[in-house]
């Protein structure tokens, strides 16, 4: 910026050109059309000419009625040079009026587009320097609170949940000694009213205060003393609502990040220990049942009375499908953690069909069973298929009719190398309010006495298939009765691998 | 079973019931049983002469059977079965690859155990080592943790698959027959087929092969059975 000129005089009468000559009213309804420095030169010229053009007319006047003829011209010459004189006057006069008021509407416009310039200097003690002064006061203000205020954002950007609430308090209260100059600064989280108002003593550090709220919640207080000499104003003290607004709202998702961690760390020692139970349960439960079997299969072997002996054969089918139940229940925890692995091992799906349906023991029902796979074996976890045919099997036989007939075809669709299965029984079906949540946890179907199954076996089995890049679905209600179960499994063509 | 001599069998389990009945049907098939109601006993049993194979629980109080099984393994190359109720998808039966040769669950049928007994005394001739087989630039058999690393990559092997290899490299460069194959790998199996062979060594040569379609490792000898060679040529 230029160094200031020294206009005081020449501003001076422009002030009273402008103002004093009862033109201010016509300034206004002019001002629209012209601009102001437009507007002060013409009002200048018109008060500095009219009077002298006036004078220099009656001058002329009584020079055309006298005979002088060198007079006329003279007094021609002295309006012509007077208005000279005047119109450059008043243009000087006037830019030097306006020239400070463009650099104080430029520097006003600056710290309203929110980047204040250097200070103006205009020396003096008029109008125009108070306002200049002033104006450099709310400039050097503005760019404060926006300091204020950027280092605030940073500050509150860098509040993080899990940091915790004591450390929050913390951060905040150094933030706030640090932002706003405070001498001291302290977050007590108590209802506000419990902070007694302090009273500001002049000459005193000053006393701030500030509620902490989330929304609408108050969290407590924010207090602080700022030094003597500071000034507070109504905008400082937004700055500080703002800020301690904000800290209420990150003390309050820190507290319900902090409860949401203790309900995590609950749940992950109560999933482990229902893990664990479900271990120690299905280890005691075994225990038991490995003995029972293997007595029973050491009576069995002794002598071929006993190996007809059908109280046996059902002391050694109801252990198994004990067994049966108690690794369903484990797999289900499986499932749930993710940890299924299954191995892929070729096996024929026939034999084992076969075998599942004996280990089910299901005497007076019939089972028709067709092996259409032609050789084609599938790809599968052997444990996990024989889990899923119980299942399905035990479901057919227990829901099927009362003399009962369990359909089961296995088949090949060799042009997408799977192998199909179909397991059908001739009981009522599944009605159209059991379809939607068969598949699901815990689900029973209406038919089923409530002691009957764990209502996991459904699930278990799709989860399983779905593990070995199978499927189960039911299939749609058709012309024959009961229930049909549909199964893909990969499959694998049965040529020599040569 | 046609040894010259009875094996000896150690059974390691905290159920005294299920102690009782094992070492009974161990003894009928002609087995010499010793039992341990934990790992300490065990370890004292151990003392007196090692038997050619150890059953072992995993769950037991003071010493279960993992660090029990460790414990052997460190000392010798004694082969183990775990007979335990924890199922087969727990974590902790991962950890068995690296100390079991096998694994049977709780309540066992006893042909079943018999079955991977004897397979596993017979694979005592086998005598392969635990260390990895170096079989080209492109192939390394890590059977001892059921993997492979092909090209560097690392590839998983199943129980079956890491049997049949198992069976293949202890006559490296030599047929194997199908028979035997399926012997090896399904012994477990009353019903396998040749086709279990045929499409397991399909699927090992996709494994383990750069190029499964002109295999270099794993090799057919048609109506025979298979090979598996060495080749230290470049693969592709």
């Amino acid at each position: 910026m230029p160094p200031a000129t020294d206009s005081g005089p020449e501003t001076r009468a422009a002030d009273l050109a402008a103002n004093g000559s009862g033109t201010t009213r016509r300034a206004r309804g002019l001002g629209a059309v012209l601009s102001l420095r437009a507007f002060l030169t013409a009002t200048l010229i018109a008060s500095a000419v009219f009077p002298l053009a006036v004078f220099g007319a009656i001058l002329l006047a009584a020079g055309l009625y006298s005979d002088d003829r060198v007079i006329v011209p003279l007094v021609i010459a002295a309006i012509v040079g007077a208005a000279c004189f005047g119109v450059a006057a008043a243009a000087i006069a006037v830019a030097n009026v306006t020239a400070p008021l463009r650099r104080i509407t430029t520097a006003i416009e600056r710290v309203a587009a929110g980047e204040p310039g250097p200070p103006i200097h205009i020396t003096g003690d008029d109008e125009l320097a108070r306002l200049a002064e002033s104006h450099n006061r709310i400039a050097a203000e503005t760019q404060r609170r926006n300091g204020e205020l950027a280092a605030l954002l940073t500050a509150i950007a860098g509040y993080e949940p899990s940091h915790g609430v004591e450390t929050l308090v913390a951060a905040a209260e150094r933030d706030a000694r640090r932002i706003y100059g405070l001498i001291d600064s302290q977050i007590q989280l108590v209802a506000p009213a419990a902070v007694p108002l302090a009273e500001t003593t002049p000459g005193d550090p000053r006393p701030v205060r500030a509620e902490v709220r989330a929304g609408s919640e108050p969290l407590g207080v924010l207090t602080g003393h700022l030094p003597a000499t500071r000034a507070w104003e109504r905008a400082d003290q937004d700055l500080l609502e703002l800020f301690s607004n904000e800290v209420g709202v990150a003390l309050r998702n820190a507290q319900l990040f902090g409860r949401i961690e203790n309900q995590n760390a609950r749940l992950v020692e109560l999933d482990a220990a229902k893990d664990e139970f479900l271990r120690s349960v299905s280890h005691n439960l075994q225990t038991p049942l490995t003995s029972i079997r293997a007595y029973v299969e050491q009576i069995q072997s002794a002598s071929p009375e006993a190996a007809g002996d059908r109280r046996l054969a059902i002391i050694a089918e109801q252990s198994d499908r004990l067994t049966r139940l108690v690794r369903q229940l484990l797999t289900v925890t499986r499932i749930e953690a993710g940890v299924l692995r299954p191995q892929a091992e070729v096996i024929a799906v026939g034999p084992r069909v076969r075998r599942a349906w004996e280990a089910i023991g299901a005497s007076g029902v019939t089972f028709d069973f067709r092996d259409e796979a032609n050789g084609w074996l599938a790809v599968v976890d052997p444990d996990q298929l024989d889990q899923v045919l119980w299942a399905l099997l035990d479901n057919a036989v227990k829901y099927g009719g009362q003399n009962g007939r369990v359909e089961v075809l296995v088949s090949a669709d060799e042009t997408i190398e799977r192998l199909h299965m179909t397991i059908g029984d001739d009981g009522p079906g599944v009605s159209a309010a059991d379809r939607a949540r068969l598949f699901a946890r815990f689900s029973r179907g209406a038919g089923s006495g409530s002691g009957e199954g764990t209502g996991l076996g459904l699930y278990v089995s799709r989860q399983l298939l779905r593990s070995m890049g199978g499927e189960l679905w039911l299939e749609p209600a058709g012309k024959r009765p009961g229930a049909v179960f549909g199964l893909s499994l990969p499959g694998e063509p049965p040529g020599d691998g040569g | 079973m046609t040894e010259p001599r009875q094996q000896r069998i150690l059974v390691v389990d905290d159920d005294p019931n299920l102690l009782i009945v094992l070492a009974e049907q161990l003894r009928d098939d002609g087995y010499d049983v010793t039992t341990a109601r934990d790992g300490q006993e065990a370890l004292r049993r151990l003392e007196a002469g090692w038997p050619d194979l150890i059953i072992v629980d995993l769950t037991m109080p003071r010493m279960d059977g993992l660090a029990l099984a460790r414990h052997i393994k460190a000392q010798a190359d004694l082969p183990i079965i775990v007979l335990s109720a924890i199922d087969t998808a727990d974590s902790k039966v991962r950890l068995l690859d690296e100390v079991a040769e096998d694994y049977v669950a709780k309540p066992y049928h006893y042909p079943e155990l018999r079955a991977r007994i004897q397979r596993v005394l017979r694979r005592l001739g086998d005598r392969i080592p635990r260390q990895a087989i170096v079989l080209g630039p492109n192939l390394t058999l890590d059977l001892h943790h059921r993997c492979a690393a092909v090209s560097g990559k690392e590839v998983q092997l199943t129980p079956t698959e890491s049997r049949l290899l198992h069976a293949l490299a202890a006559n490296l460069g030599e047929i194997v027959t199908t028979e035997t194959l399926l012997a090896r790998g399904w012994s477990d199996t009353e019903d396998a087929e040749a086709s279990y062979v045929w499409v397991s060594m399909r699927r090992l040569r996709q494994k383990i092969e750069v190029d499964p379609d002109h295999p270099i490792h794993l090799l057919t000898v048609r109506g025979v059975g298979y090979r598996l060679v060495q080749s230290h040529a470049p693969s592709d």
